[in-house]
């Protein structure tokens, strides 16, 4: 262990925890607030099934319910995916930066590199679960809610331990193949493919068992808020995250280190091939260069494929027979839905295939997908060229620093499309195959205004990065900024007096007006549209105006 | 063709402050058309602060500055399309091959002649098929020499451009640097090291601390320079043959040897002890760019400036 290094992992990544934190405990306070107020009594007498799908435990009180929403859910995929990033970038990241061959060139092992790295990475998840299980007794004692039988602490034990086996995993992959992104892809992928099975498939009749496949079910399929902790999933985890561990040390061992080199595509290999030569000669080099936007549009074709395809297939396709499946279990609940449940699950009716597809697809992964594309744009795209130092080259050509950043909210553009496209394209076929009957412009209104909000967001990460000329600023804000606009927008409207700020959030303008039902409501798509340029506007006055930064 | 003025770079008391550091002090040069311009200064001095005051990378906390007459902020694109750039620390887009990359450029000014382009890549021994970020240093230097220069522009400013070229090349870039001044075409170069620019650059610009010390015509530089010389001789010799010499700082003589700071012309030294010695040996070395500071423009009337 090289005690150095630990402590300058953790000053790299303390910040990002922090503010993930802070978020999480700010709503944690403002969901126990509203949950005080309401009557819960209802929870009590809804289905397994429906609670299953919904993360509702039987007995939910108000504690129970801002436990399982803002840590079981958001607060669990939050650390894990900080833990990713951490656990992708130890290795692999350090490798592709260059530094790695720097550090070893101290008399230090590849596995002590590796192993105060793991430790930098299981600190700040130790404490990060520790803050949260401490603001997970203070709130509700100041908010005077009683916390009943709910075993705060087991939870937060099963939390930290399935945070740290994804960041095992990450590193694992990343030690192994030197590849950052194909690390935190395939573990992100990983992630919340089984969060969505352990959620999903329990309530398809004989499938339940299967949900045993996935890792996401020892943290949350033994419910240990309600039972207590389960020692036998917390050894599948923490074993999980042994043998990944055991594995990265003996491939980050085993192999040659990459220098700072660039990776090939599957462009590049058809570009090499002399039958597919001509065309992808065009497609990978001239026309990739022939306009700027068409080259920040190639920048991240990885990234938007693999967004695309998610949407498409998983959250699209493949949810039409689910739904189907499950329909019946669902089927006798159409009516006296409470309204806390509609807006914590997104707000829609579970009833119906529009309802369902609004929770699963259109609520929180839809979002979530195209923003995913339009922020990387926007922060990286300004920022990232000024930290990767060529922005100075570009602008030494005569193009205007306004056209810049107007080809960069053009490609976010294209990129946003895209992701649209893919959502309608998959949620039309898996109603279509499902026989489900949702009227398309519906499914057209929806991913048109998901398009929209994930452009509002991406020029507000594009505005940052112009203002501040640093990714991270952009890319923290961002998040930030979309997080307290959903989370607002979820909760504001329980509350009567409170309701109408829900108004403020973009996020109000994408779902409130039941699209997938009543179809576009131009008005709200407008309202999207114009704080998209507005922001965009910002961004170039911003631009111009300031110092290039120097690296 | 614009009409273009006969300075290529023109600064009038460029003054850049990063919060309460002066990186720039009312920098005031010219850059003339059909020169070599060498811009010397140790690291840190403020030679690439003035060159992106330039380029509007960064605007200017007072003074003005222009290219080809134009002014560097409120005509900064036109001044673009007559001008080719090497930033400093060089990046480009590492999953473009240098191919793409001249190509991107080439389209960001609306074309280019690919047969120069080609000359150009021949002449550097450039591999323009790799992608950039697999190339080494001076591989990745050798590209972004060819955007700059592939336009033909009427100033190139290039910020120490010829870090990781080996020798061969280096005097290639030399030769092609000198053609650009021959066709009537201005550079302006920066370096912090000495013997770079001398084998290139007509007038050579001295910064330090943010402030322009000096500005010499080589040859002149040259004589200034001072150099380290080691003598040895047939017989014993005594210093007094040396400190009579004009240009002679400090004589240690050793029996056969003497070492000394010389600062002036080498045949007055030669001459002057070749009339009573024979020299057996002789040894010398140029002081580098902090000898000179220290040694010459110390001791002169700009030491309130520089210090």
């Amino acid at each position: 262990m090289v005690s150095t290094l630990f402590a300058k992992t953790i000053r790299d990544r303390w910040l990002a925890m922090t503010i993930a934190t802070s978020v999480l405990v700010i709503f944690m306070f403002y969901a126990m607030a509203v949950y005080r107020t309401i009557d819960l009594s209802i929870y009590t007498d809804l289905p397994r099934g429906i609670r299953d799908l919904m993360g509702i435990p039987a007995g939910a009180d108000a504690a129970t319910l801002s436990y399982n929403v803002m840590l079981g859910f958001v607060g669990a995929l939050t650390l894990a995916g900080l833990a990713i990033s951490m656990g992708s970038a130890a290795i692999a990241g350090e490798e592709r930066d260059g530094t790695l061959s720097l550090l070893l060139a101290n008399p230090k092992s590849r596995t002590q590199i590796l192993v105060s790295k793991t430790a930098s990475m299981m600190a700040l998840v130790a404490a990060t679960t520790a803050v949260l299980w401490g603001a997970g007794y203070l709130i509700p004692a100041l908010l005077n809610v009683d916390i009943g039988a709910t075993r705060l602490g087991a939870m937060m034990l099963h939390l930290g331990v399935n945070a740290l086996f994804y960041g095992l995993v990450a590193l694992a992959i990343g030690a192994w193949t030197g590849n950052r992104s194909l690390a935190s892809g395939v573990t992100a992928g990983v992630m919340i493919l089984s969060y969505f099975a352990v959620g999903l498939l329990p309530l398809v009749d004989g499938l339940r068992p299967a949900a045993k496949a996935f890792p996401w079910y020892y943290f949350a399929g033994g419910e240990p808020l309600l039972n207590g902790i389960r020692w036998d999933h917390l050894a599948v985890l923490s074993g999980g995250g042994v043998v990944a561990g055991a594995t990265a040390i003996v491939g980050l061992d085993r192999r040659d280190l990459k220098g700072a080199s660039v990776g090939i595509t599957v462009l590049d290999r058809l570009r090499t091939n002399p039958r597919t030569r001509q065309l992808f000669d065009r497609l990978a080099g001239s026309t990739r260069v022939s306009r700027l936007w068409i080259k920040i549009t190639s920048e991240h074709q990885g990234l938007l494929v693999v967004t695309s395809v998610t949407m498409f297939g998983l959250m699209g396709v493949l949810m039409g027979p689910m739904y189907a499946a499950i329909a019946d279990n669902v089927a006798g609940l159409s009516d006296e839905f409470p309204e806390v449940i509609l807006a914590l699950a997104g707000g829609g009716d579970m009833a119906t295939a529009e309802g369902f597809f609004q929770v699963e697809t259109f609520s929180l992964m839809a979002p979530i997908a195209v923003m995913i594309v339009t922020v990387v744009i926007g922060a990286r795209g300004l920022a990232g060229e000024e930290a990767n130092r060529t922005m100075g080259l570009l602008l030494a050509n005569p193009i205007k620093r306004s056209t810049v950043v107007t080809e960069h909210a053009v490609a976010m553009t294209v990129y946003a499309a895209v992701v649209g496209a893919a959502t309608f394209a998959g949620v039309t076929i898996g109603s279509m195959i499902a026989g489900l009957d949702m009227a398309i412009e519906g499914i057209a209104a929806a991913s048109l205004l998901v398009t929209l909000l994930g452009l509002v967001f991406g020029a507000l990460a594009l505005a940052l990065s112009a203002a501040s000329g640093r990714a991270r600023i952009a890319v923290y804000g961002t998040v930030s900024g979309a997080l307290a606009s959903h989370l607002a927008n979820s909760f504001l409207p329980l509350d009567d007096s409170l309701a109408g700020y829900a108004r403020w959030t973009p996020h109000y303008y994408y779902l409130s007006s039941d699209p997938l039902t009543n179809g576009v409501s131009w008005a709200h798509a407008t309202v999207l549209a114009v704080s998209t340029v507005l922001l965009i506007a910002l961004a170039v006055a911003a631009f111009d105006h300031r110092d290039l930064r120097q690296h | 063709m614009d009409k273009l003025a006969d300075t290529a770079v023109r600064t009038e008391g460029l003054t850049k402050h990063y919060g309460d550091f002066p990186a720039l002090v009312d920098l005031t040069l010219e850059v003339r058309m059909g020169e070599v311009y060498g811009f010397l200064g140790p690291n840190g001095s403020g030679k690439t602060t003035m060159i992106r005051t330039v380029l509007d990378e960064i605007r200017p906390t007072s003074g003005r500055a222009w290219v080809l007459g134009m002014d560097s902020h409120e005509q900064s694109i036109r001044i673009r399309r007559h001008l080719g750039y090497v930033p400093g620390d060089l990046a480009m887009y590492p999953n473009l091959t240098g191919h793409d990359t001249l190509t991107f450029f080439a389209n960001l000014r609306g074309g280019v002649e690919w047969g120069y382009v080609n000359e150009l890549a021949e002449r550097l021994a450039a591999d323009l098929s790799k992608k950039v970020g697999d190339l080494s240093t001076g591989n990745r230097q050798k590209i972004g020499l060819i955007q700059a220069f592939m336009n033909r522009p009427d100033v190139l400013i290039m910020d120490e451009p010829s870090g990781g070229l080996d020798p061969l090349v280096q005097r290639e870039f030399q030769t092609m640097v000198r053609e650009v001044a021959a066709e009537g075409r201005a550079v302006l170069l920066s370096s912090h090291t000495l013997s770079e620019v001398q084998r290139v650059a007509d007038r050579v610009g001295i910064i330090r601390h943010g402030r322009l010390v000096a500005v010499e015509y080589l040859d002149d530089l040259r004589a200034k320079t001072m150099r380290r010389v080691e003598l040895e001789f047939d017989r014993p010799v005594e210093a007094s043959v040396f400190e009579a010499v004009p240009g002679v700082h400090e004589v240690t003589v050793d029996n056969h040897r003497a070492v000394v700071s010389f600062g002036g012309k080498m045949a007055t030294l030669l001459a002057a002890v070749a009339e009573r010695y024979d020299v057996v040996d002789i040894n010398t070395r140029e002081a580098d760019l902090e000898e000179i500071f220290l040694t010459y423009y110390r001791d002169d009337d700009v030491e309130q400036v520089v210090w």
